[in-house]
């Protein structure tokens, strides 16, 4: 037991002897085949630019081919030895990159002229090397920190490639290649069209039990059957009548101005089977029965586009209208029944039409500017198309069948968008 | 009772809404690395050169001294004076002529998102000697002190302010003294801690007495500042 100490013991010093402390690091870019210019000022320690670039290519794969050099013209140069100077009072434990700013216009003009080159100041102070690397991009070290320093210079070297150089370096750009991009618009920047149209199709589910609702709000109208053409429990529902759970199919076309609001006019087409109780004898003359459901509905729409690269614009909505919806009755007896029933002919009529509200939300998946997938959920309601004033004899009329019905729905759309 | 512990906490809340939709300025700022306020090892620079008289005319008048020679003499003895009341102060302060940072350039220190102090601070990697030829460890670094009559520092300090030229109203209800400072560590090169005070007296009836006494306030204002910037 004791000895496994000891061995921990030995093995947590090693660790500490060779423990790196990194005081900011603010993501440099290491360029492949880069310079590396060795500013070492005090010569405290002395730095092999040749040994220093192999340990750089033994710990960082991509770094390609880079060049070190002793960078003679900070090292000789009066205004940078004082930075250098200055540098070595402050660079201290949990110092920040904003404490470490050159000052004088002369040195942040060199740091500026730099282009591509990465500075690496090195300074050996009471057992470790202070490191700090400066790029073209701030007047200031980019990443600053420690290592522990190490009298084996190869093993030093290591150390300071570790701790220093281990991200993936990238690919410099040629002179042609920045101007290019120094001119390119920026990818993120687009102006908010002034109309943004859409027409589309979609395939969709409608079902009349909205997700997170008790069951017993709607199980009574869902149950229900169909006897004799026309009695039911209850008749405010259509779902008392027709299933309530069918695919349907919607044609749309909308727009939005200046990417916030717009419209869209929507046409719904679905088939519900008329709900006839299979116990029921009268049904035996039958053949089919069944509701073509049209709608047409008009929402205002509010919308924000999130672009999230130069393909793929994504564009969350809600959506708050109304719709009109009519129910068109299939029926019919087989062949060889010469004269239907008078169930048949006194069988249930719904409304012409009734006039719903819709509201819901959804999102517009656009690529390219043009191509849209769009996902869409709500819930929509019929109910009595006119309002009428009560009569003394309201309470003699016979219910509006279907007066409130309502079910919620989602909806896949595939989508041309354009702009104006 | 309780109605009124929801009266009070619903003025509370509106009285959060009003403060926080005005300007707040941080007027102070310090190095992390400042721990220890200057003891007696401190130099100033610059006293003789950061003072300003405004509405030198009025107070020509009043002090009855020529107005060609107000701003100079005025100036001179609220320098001398300060420099006095430091020692007071700080015992065994040095003086570092104001001729160390000459040709320096001017720069800008940010206190707060709209408050820039200006003024010229000794080179990276410079240490800069007193008169007598010794390295002080801090040296008080004097900008800027303005002397007036009813001034307010966010009009000579908030960047979004100090280019307004509305008619100014000229009170003189009170002598108001605007200071800006920079402790400056001279071994590491480095601003420990940076404030604009502003100290006010009543005007009853103006002497130069007055004008010193409001002296004597800006160096007690400064002595207590930079104990605080150090969290004491």
């Amino acid at each position: 037991m004791k000895k496994f100490l000891y061995v921990l013991l030995i093995g947590l010093l090693a660790v500490i002897s060779h423990a790196k402390d990194i005081y900011f690091d603010s993501h440099y870019t290491l360029w492949k085949d880069g310079d590396i210019l060795i500013w070492n000022v005090d010569k405290s320690i002395t730095i092999d630019p040749k040994e220093f670039c192999l340990s750089l290519k033994r710990n960082n794969t991509s770094i390609g081919d880079p060049k070190c050099r002793i960078f003679g013209e900070w090292e000789r140069d009066s205004v940078a030895l004082r930075y250098a100077t200055w540098l070595g009072y402050n660079l201290e434990p949990g110092t920040k990159a904003e404490y470490l700013k050159a000052r004088h216009p002369a040195m942040i003009a060199k740091i500026q002229a730099l282009e591509d080159k990465i500075v690496i100041y090195v300074s050996k102070v009471e057992g470790v090397v202070r490191v700090a690397l400066f790029d073209e991009t701030a007047g200031k070290p980019k990443m600053a920190g420690t290592v522990a320093f190490n009298s084996d210079p190869i093993a030093l070297y290591d150390d300071m490639a570790n701790s220093f150089f281990d991200r993936p370096a990238k690919r410099r750009l040629t002179k042609k290649e920045r101007e290019k991009m120094a001119t390119e618009p920026d990818e993120y920047y687009q102006e908010t069209p002034n109309f943004n149209g859409w027409i589309g199709v979609g395939l969709g589910y409608s079902q009349a039990k909205i997700p997170l609702t008790p069951d017993n709000w709607y199980r009574s109208h869902i149950d229900s059957k169909v006897r004799k053409y026309r009695v039911t429990k209850d008749s405010t529902s259509l779902w008392n009548f027709i299933d309530d759970s069918d695919p349907f199919l919607s044609l749309y076309a909308g727009g939005t101005w200046y990417g916030f609001i717009g419209a869209e006019i929507i046409y719904r087409l679905a088939k519900h089977n008329v709900k006839t109780d299979s116990k029921d004898t009268s049904y035996d003359e039958l053949d089919h029965w069944y509701f073509y459901q049209h709608e047409i509905g008009l929402s205002i729409h509010l919308s924000k586009t999130f672009p999230m690269n130069k393909w793929l614009d994504i564009t969350p909505f809600v959506f708050l209208g109304f719709q009109y919806s009519f129910f068109v009755e299939e029926i019919d007896v087989k062949d060889d029944v010469k004269k239907p029933s008078a169930a048949y002919e006194k069988r249930v009529e719904f409304e012409e039409v009734y006039k719903g509200a819709l509201v819901g939300i959804g999102s517009q998946f656009v690529f390219a500017k043009h191509y849209g997938i769009s996902l869409r959920t709500g819930i929509s309601s019929r109910g009595r198309d006119t309002y009428s004033d009560p009569s003394p004899d309201a309470a003699a009329e016979p219910t509006t069948i279907g007066g409130s019905t309502i079910d919620c729905f989602v909806s896949l759309g595939l989508e041309y968008h354009w702009v104006l | 009772m309780l109605k009124g512990v929801w009266t009070f906490g619903l003025w509370c809340i509106v009285a959060c809404i009003l403060l926080g939709c005005g300007t707040h300025y941080q007027w102070t700022k310090s190095h992390p690395a400042y721990r220890i306020p200057p003891r007696d090892d401190l130099a100033v620079v610059g006293a003789d050169k950061a003072f300003v008289l405004i509405r030198s005319a009025w107070f020509a008048k009043k002090l009855n001294i020529s107005a060609d020679s107000i701003q100079t003499k005025v100036t001179t003895e609220c320098a001398n004076l300060l420099t006095d009341e430091l020692k007071k102060r700080y015992s065994r302060l040095k003086v570092v002529p104001s001729s160390k940072l000459d040709g320096l350039p001017e720069e800008s220190l940010k206190l707060d998102q709209r408050i820039f102090i200006k003024g010229k601070f000794p080179e990276q990697g410079v240490m800069v000697a007193d008169s007598s030829g010794n390295i002080p460890k801090t040296i008080l670094i004097v900008h800027e002190v303005i002397i007036g009559t009813d001034l307010s520092r966010e009009n000579y300090f908030d960047y979004a302010l100090i280019h307004n030229e509305g008619p100014e109203k000229k009170t003189s209800n009170n002598l108001t003294a605007i200071a800006s400072y920079t402790l400056w560590d001279n071994e590491r090169q480095r601003a420990l801690f940076s404030a604009v005070d502003q100290v006010e007296r009543p005007i009853v009836k103006i002497s130069m007495g007055d004008i010193e006494e409001l002296v004597r306030d800006i160096a007690t204002q400064i002595q207590r500042n930079l104990d605080a910037g150090a969290g004491l």
